[in-house]
Formats: structure tokens, C-alpha cells, sequence
């Protein structure tokens, strides 16, 4: 090869390049390398149908951001999932596109990857088929079916983006859930004070190691043990366990929860154990957001139980009110609770809206 | 120390009678038991056809550290009756099989075939449905595995919903 032509050669490969990848925007691709502590574990909930690339992730997150995926071309998943509040909304309720408000407080969205049941109540087995339900909900998104897909069909710019993702430019519902999910499951949370804590990088103060003394133990009023037992549903690394509980709100549920589901009367007024990741993010609490504060959540467990025949076994020992906290312990539970809030993540520029140049 | 008394106070316990009586008397509209994966005849017994097959007593200590008396039907027994590899097949790669005891409220856990073959296990592992002769209680029943000597009763599941039984890829 002869320096000319080795030199235009390269021309060709560059300008090849460009036209490919635009300086100013490169589409990333490749596998998808998932980054969580070993701690996390490896069970992962992703279907092997859409496994993780990071051309999908890109368009997931575009997806996530995109309000042309609803009625009013106003709401997007970003709407009700806010990153700066853990991917809440920060409502009791929340308001679509037909200014109904929802029927359950919006979840926060992290670490969805170990997550293997989907919603309040557990309906969902894959954000695949999850996302698809607000998309579709007159009081969401309020899209028919295969209109998302349609809506994206005649943009410029989306149907390159799924070609490269799924090597066909015909833009589907299945397809945009797929890549959303994906994007989904890149929301990692890891990087808590309490994470450092167990990795030994962070010192607890007197009143955050009281506080998790309280989080883990169980009350044993024979050997006088303080405790609120809280880590039994809401322990382990990643402070989740795949659990659907009735924590004892009403005598009688008003929304029966997982039973709708399952259609047991055991599941009677049943939801959710979730996460306590960046709870101090997440207000309002419970499946109706009905406590503004994590002090009333706490005054919740402490004092006002309701001994339903549902009850949470975990919760019986509580059965006659609650665990009867003092407010010292309540505020120690508190300075733990705050530990659990991961700056790194909601400031995460992987997961801000990339529709928005900064 | 003293906040947990009202736990000793008999109102309550009449209280959590009441609460158990209701339960039986609304029905708990949940008394069945699916059985299925890696078996030739996937099952799915109502709470008639459990309390037909054969029980067996064994005795075991709860959280309350009490030892009691548990009957119910072993799981061998369960996991024969759908075809499960056990006894004289429970050889060569079917010993990589294991068995998913799932519980309504999602909790899971796992039990490796042979520790429920009579071949293999001194144990009895039981699908148990009443404790010191009466049926279990709210919460725990209308079914709950007891793993009879094991300290800590983890997998004694609670409120099974199903049995699945897998292979280790």
C-alpha cells in the first residue's frame, strides 16, 4: 500500500465514521456491562430475548425521556419517575395525561434488574411487559395499542435507532418496551453512605449506629432487646426482598392489593415490601402515599398497626398497636433511614434526560 | 422492657382467637398446592386431596424454641406422586435437580432433591398441616414445610402456594 493510498484510505474510513457516528452524538454499541457490588448477587430478572446492548440502553433512555409516547405529547415515563427524587413523583397520586390521578402512589425506580414482580402488587413479570400498562393506561400515557409505535415511526430520527438496536427500522410497542426496560435496568443504586458503610468506608455517627441497631434487631422484650425488626423485610445489600405484605394500615383494606392478583382472600390487602434504597427521596409513603414523612411511616410501626387477619406475621408481635418506639428511637431510625439516600445515583448524568443538552 | 407486655395480657390473646375464628369462618378461599417442573405428572392437589394422602408426625423447634408436634404429608410422598425422580432414579444427573418451595407472600426457598429422598435423608421433610393437633394457624398455614432438626427454621416456609422442581444449569 502506497502512502497516497493509505491515506486516502483513511479518508474514507473517517468520513465513513462520521456519517456513521456524529462527533457531537456517538450512538455507543456493543454489550451492555452491568457494574453492582458482588454483594447485589447475580439473579438477575432479564429475559433472553433482550439482552442488554448499549445501543438499546441509549434508545431506552431516549424512550424514557420521549412525552410523544403519550396522548397528550406532554407526559413521559420521566413524568411520574423523577430522577432527583429517586424516580418518584413526589404526589400522593399521579396525573396523567387525562388529569385523573392514579390509583397507587408512583414507585421508585431502582435496581429493577433483581426485580422479578412487578407493581404494588406484584402483576408484572418483566419491565418488558410492565412498561407497556402506563403507556397504555387512559390515565397515564393514554396511548392505544401499536399508536406509540406509530407516533415514532414518522420521527427522523427513532427509526435508525431501533434499526441499529433491534436491525429493523419497524418500530413496535414489544420493541419500545424492550429497550426502555433495558435502560431500566441500568438504574443501579450503590453508592449510599450505608453502602460505603459496608464496604468500610464510612463511619457510622453514634446516632446512625443506634439507629441500625434498631433496623436489624428483633424485639425481644425477655432478654430486653430494643428493636424494630425492620430489616427482616427490608434487609440485605440492596435493602429488597421480593416480599407482598399487609403492614397493618387498615382493619379493613380499602384497596385489597395483591389479591386482585391472585384472587386468594389471604392476599387480602397484601402490597409490596419496597425498597428502602433512597427512601428519604421517595415521599409520599405506602401504595396510597397517605404518610407525608418517614416520621409518620415510623409513627405507623410504632403505635397504629391495625391487627387485620392479613396482618404481616412479621408485624404480630406488634399486633395490639405497635413496637411502642420512644422518640429518641425514632430518631435514631431516622438518622439510619438517611443513610440509605444515594446522591451518586440521582445525580447520575447516565440516567438524566438526555433530550435536554447541558 | 415492660412494652411488649400487653402480648401476656389475655384480652389480646381472646383478641387474636377472635381474629383466627374470622379466618375460619370467611374461609381462606386458599388451601391448594400446584407441583410442577422437572416431573412427569405436574399436580395440582385441593385441600381434599392433601388431607387424603398418608401423614406423618415429626417434631421440631419453632422460633419459639419450643419443640412441637408436626403432622403432615412428607414431601417425597408429594413429589413421587408427580413424578419426580426419587428412590432408585435419583442417580447420575438427576442428582443436580433441586426443589423451589414457594410461599404466598413470594418468600422462596430451596431443598436439593436427595435431602428429601427416603434413600438419601434420615430426616423426614414434611408438607405439614397442623402442629400439637391443631390445624396451623393464620399466617403459617393452611400448609408449612418443617424440616425436623434443622436450628433455624429459615426454610420451614410458611403458607406454601407451590413445588417446583428444577435442574441446576
Amino acid at each position: 500500500m502506497t502512502i497516497s493510498r493509505f491515506v486516502l484510505f483513511g479518508c474514507v474510513a473517517l468520513v465513513a465514521l462520521v456519517a456513521f457516528q456524529p462527533a457531537d452524538d456517538p450512538v455507543p454499541t456493543g454489550p451492555y456491562e452491568l457494574r453492582y457490588p458482588a454483594s447485589f448477587g447475580g439473579r438477575f430478572n432479564i429475559p433472553v430475548d433482550n439482552p442488554m446492548t448499549q445501543e438499546g440502553v441509549y434508545l431506552g433512555r431516549l424512550l424514557f425521556y420521549e412525552p410523544r409516547l403519550s396522548a397528550t405529547g406532554t407526559v413521559s415515563c420521566a413524568s411520574c419517575h423523577q430522577q432527583s427524587r429517586a424516580f418518584t413523583d413526589g404526589l400522593v397520586h399521579s396525573v396523567g395525561v387525562s388529569g385523573k390521578l392514579t390509583r397507587r402512589n408512583s414507585m421508585s425506580l431502582v435496581n429493577l434488574l433483581w426485580v422479578r414482580q412487578l407493581f404494588w402488587d406484584g402483576r408484572s413479570n418483566s419491565l418488558e411487559e410492565q412498561t407497556l400498562v402506563p403507556l397504555q393506561h387512559a390515565d397515564e400515557m393514554g396511548l392505544k395499542p401499536g399508536e406509540a409505535a406509530q407516533w415514532l415511526q414518522k420521527t427522523a430520527a427513532y427509526p435508525a435507532l431501533f434499526r441499529r438496536v433491534f436491525g429493523t427500522d419497524t418500530i413496535t410497542d414489544a420493541r419500545i418496551a424492550k429497550a426502555i426496560a433495558q435502560f431500566e435496568r441500568t438504574l443501579i443504586s450503590a453508592d449510599s453512605p450505608y453502602d460505603r458503610f459496608l464496604a468500610g468506608k464510612y463511619v457510622l455517627t453514634a446516632a446512625e449506629e443506634r439507629g441500625l441497631r434498631l433496623f436489624s434487631a428483633a424485639p425481644n422484650s425477655g432478654r430486653g432487646i430494643r428493636g424494630g425488626n425492620c430489616a427482616h423485610c427490608h434487609g440485605g445489600p440492596k435493602l429488597m426482598q421480593e416480599l407482598f405484605h399487609n403492614n397493618g394500615l387498615d382493619l379493613k383494606a380499602i384497596d385489597p392489593g395483591r389479591q386482585e392478583v391472585t384472587g386468594l382472600d389471604l392476599d387480602h390487602g397484601r402490597f409490596r415490601v419496597p425498597t428502602l434504597r433512597n427512601i428519604a427521596l421517595t415521599a409520599p409513603y405506602m401504595h396510597d402515599g397517605r404518610f407525608a414523612t418517614l416520621a409518620a411511616v415510623l409513627d405507623h410501626y410504632s403505635d397504629h398497626v391495625q391487627a387485620s387477619p392479613t396482618l404481616s406475621r412479621e408485624l404480630v408481635p406488634a399486633q395490639a398497636g405497635g413496637l411502642g418506639l420512644t422518640p429518641t428511637e425514632k430518631t435514631d431510625l431516622l438518622a439510619f433511614l438517611h443513610l440509605l439516600t444515594d446522591t451518586v445515583f440521582v445525580n447520575n448524568p447516565q440516567f438524566s434526560n438526555p433530550h435536554i443538552r447541558h | 422492657m415492660t412494652r411488649f407486655n400487653f402480648l401476656f395480657r389475655p384480652a389480646h390473646w381472646a383478641s387474636f382467637v377472635l381474629i383466627g375464628a374470622f379466618c375460619l369462618a370467611a374461609g381462606t378461599g386458599f388451601g391448594q398446592i400446584t407441583i410442577s417442573g422437572e416431573v412427569t405428572k405436574p399436580l395440582t392437589l385441593q385441600a381434599a386431596d392433601l388431607k387424603a394422602l398418608p401423614h406423618t408426625e415429626v417434631t421440631g423447634k419453632d422460633r419459639d424454641g419450643k419443640e412441637h408436634k408436626y403432622v403432615g404429608v412428607p414431601l417425597a410422598d408429594l413429589l413421587k406422586l408427580a413424578g419426580a425422580t426419587m428412590g432408585g432414579e435419583l442417580r447420575g444427573e438427576n442428582l443436580m435437580k433441586y426443589v423451589v418451595v414457594k410461599a404466598i407472600d413470594g418468600y422462596e426457598t430451596l431443598y436439593a432433591l436427595p435431602e428429601l429422598d427416603t434413600d438419601f435423608a434420615t430426616r423426614t421433610i414434611i408438607l405439614a398441616d397442623s402442629v400439637d393437633g391443631s390445624p396451623l394457624p393464620s399466617g403459617v398455614g393452611p400448609y408449612r414445610i418443617v424440616v425436623p432438626g434443622e436450628k433455624k427454621p429459615a426454610r420451614w416456609v410458611r403458607e406454601v402456594k407451590s413445588i417446583e422442581v428444577r435442574f441446576a444449569k
